[in-house]
């Protein structure tokens, strides 16, 4: 420690401080406050602007300030372009979320078991996971959508089970970085379980490149929730962004605004996603500040 | 007197490697017993085996021997107890102190919820009958502003204050021994000054019997009452502190004696004289 650091009893509890830092960057910020407009978009945007993106409100491929569409113009087949970005945010926020909890759940859980145990229990989870990540994602998402119904549960099962296998060795890693540590030693010499020494000594410990990773995963099923829609996978009964630009496709190069808008939001609630990541990765890191 | 703790014919190995063969010893109740030897004789790997912790993240092995331990139901054998048991033993009747007050207590909980959670696993207390004890440890190992360091974390507290929590914790449920791995090795020697008095005074306050482990013969003058000297995993010599010191039977033990320095032993030398490798062969 150096005179440039704050002396240690000054700053705090360790998530305290990883706050302070977070807020004062200023890519971050902007990345939460990004995602918030398109969260408050997402839930109240359908009560202010009644439109039903369905229907057919024009003629087709209008554009944006026509005079019968003076909004964000219409698609190929009359429908509001900008009712549909904005009621196909939650299909999208929705599966990507539900995703996200399945890759936490499966991937954390199979993660810590092998760091813990190691040996043959290590070894079989990590040969098990290893076939899951030598799949080709796309592909393996595509297979699970088209064999069952593509509903919104199926299409975020599918992004789940395909994008686990990181956060399962990140938490393999962290886990063999803890566990023997003397705290963990410690615990265990006032008597504690397995499943308390796991879950309440090294699991707190691990959480931060968690929430990091955790953070950009969910860019990433929003993403590939996009990906699968766009390629006609998703529910086809619910507008999303992907879709939208999927469906729209043929007619992009005469009639922009069909694709940009619904891309645009993607690339935002994307980007935003990426900076808080970013920005919780210093925060939790400080050494990798400045770069 | 009747052992509190003996250890029979104590085998550990690590893969083919043998850390401790044939260590035998007996504690006896309200005594402090040191264990002393260099870096790899096999004495924290002794006190592991009495917690069974040796298996803990490595190859290690207790290949053969017995650790009888005297509980109120009978004496029972931890080397042949299921796990389940040696649970409930470990914190609670034997419990055990670590050479690191730095990273032995966990970064992201206050220190006061760490010492509660020994008393709320072992007594079934509830969190406020804890938060209670933990106070009165935290008074009994002599911490200023107990109701305030309670709510502090690990980082907050400097080395010693860390150790006296971790001794706070290992004496939370009343155990009848007290393993101590080197805790005086990371702190300076003042703050080890302070520690080693207090572990003496809470001997006699609790009545628990004392087993430390350490490689600095000015520690077991201070505080043992007996010594167990080891080297390459096994026992060269046992006898109470006075004989040992007085009349050292083994050439190691008389060359672990010669390496403490002395204060003015340097004068007039320019700088420190390397002195001759000590290889002893029983």
């Amino acid at each position: 420690m150096t005179d440039l650091m704050p002396a240690a009893g000054e700053l705090g509890p360790p998530g305290a401080q990883a706050w302070r830092m977070f807020f004062r960057n200023r890519a971050a910020v902007f990345g939460l406050v990004m995602l918030i407009v398109i969260i408050v978009m997402t839930v109240l945007g359908p009560l202010l602007y009644t439109q039903d993106p369905s229907d057919i409100i024009a003629r087709p491929l209008q554009g944006p300030g026509s005079e019968d569409v003076p909004r964000l113009g219409t698609d190929y087949l009359g429908r509001d372009v900008l009712a549909g970005v904005i009621n196909g945010g939650s299909a999208s926020l929705t599966v990507a979320l539900v995703a996200v909890l399945l890759i936490v759940v499966i991937g954390v859980t199979i993660g810590a078991l092998a760091g813990f145990y190691g040996g043959w229990i290590d070894n079989a989870l990590m040969r098990f996971t290893e076939l899951f990540q030598v799949l080709p994602a796309l592909l393996f998402a595509m297979v699970i959508v088209a064999l069952f119904e593509p509903t919104s549960m199926t299409v975020a099962a599918a992004i789940g089970l395909a994008a686990w296998p990181q956060t399962a060795r990140l938490t393999r890693a962290e886990f063999l970085r803890l566990k023997n540590l003397e705290f963990v030693k410690a615990a265990r010499a006032i008597g504690a379980s397995d499943f308390r020494i796991i879950w309440r000594v090294i699991f707190p410990n691990a959480l931060p490149p968690l929430i990091v990773a955790i953070t950009l995963v969910m860019g990433a099923a929003i993403l590939f929730e996009a990906g699968l829609a766009f390629l006609g996978l998703g529910d086809p009964n619910t507008v999303s962004w992907g879709q939208m630009i999927g469906l729209n496709r043929r007619d992009f190069l005469n009639a922009w605004w069909t694709v940009t808008f619904p891309g645009l939001a993607i690339f935002a609630t994307v980007l935003s996603f990426s900076l808080i990541g970013d920005g919780l990765q210093d925060a939790f890191n400080p050494k990798l500040r400045g770069r | 007197m009747e052992p509190l703790l003996s250890v029979r014919d104590l085998t550990v190995t690590f893969g083919s490697f043998t850390a401790v063969e044939g260590v035998s010893f007996d504690l006896h109740p309200g005594s402090m017993l040191a264990v002393v030897g260099e870096s790899g004789s096999g004495k924290s790997v002794t006190a592991l085996s009495i917690m069974r912790l040796v298996d803990l993240g490595t190859r290690g092995r207790i290949e053969s021997g017995e650790i009888l331990f005297r509980t109120p139901d009978g004496v029972v054998d931890l080397v042949a107890e299921p796990e389940e048991r040696m649970r409930a033993i470990r914190g609670n009747q034997i419990s055990m102190i670590f050479q690191e007050p730095l990273t032995s207590l966990n970064p992201v909980y206050p220190v006061g919820d760490q010492v509660a959670e020994a008393v709320i696993l072992h007594q079934g207390l509830s969190r406020r009958e804890a938060a209670a004890r933990v106070l009165e440890m935290f008074r009994l190992v002599r911490i200023p502003e107990p109701d305030k360091r309670m709510s502090q974390y690990p980082h907050e507290m400097s080395g010693g204050m860390r150790q006296r929590v971790m001794i706070a914790m290992a004496l939370s449920c009343d155990p009848k021994v007290l393993i101590a791995d080197e805790p005086t090795t990371a702190l300076d020697v003042t703050i080890q000054a302070q520690i080693l008095g207090l572990m003496r005074e809470l001997r006699e306050e609790t009545g628990a019997a004392v087993l430390i482990i350490t490689h600095d013969m000015g520690v077991v003058a201070e505080v043992a009452d007996e010594v167990v000297v080891m080297n390459r995993a096994k026992v060269v010599e046992q006898g109470s502190v006075f004989e040992l010191f007085d009349a050292p039977r083994e050439d190691y033990t008389r060359a672990l004696l010669a390496s403490v320095p002395r204060l003015g032993s340097m004068a007039g030398k320019a700088k420190p004289a390397p002195f001759d490798l000590v290889e002893y062969n029983r």
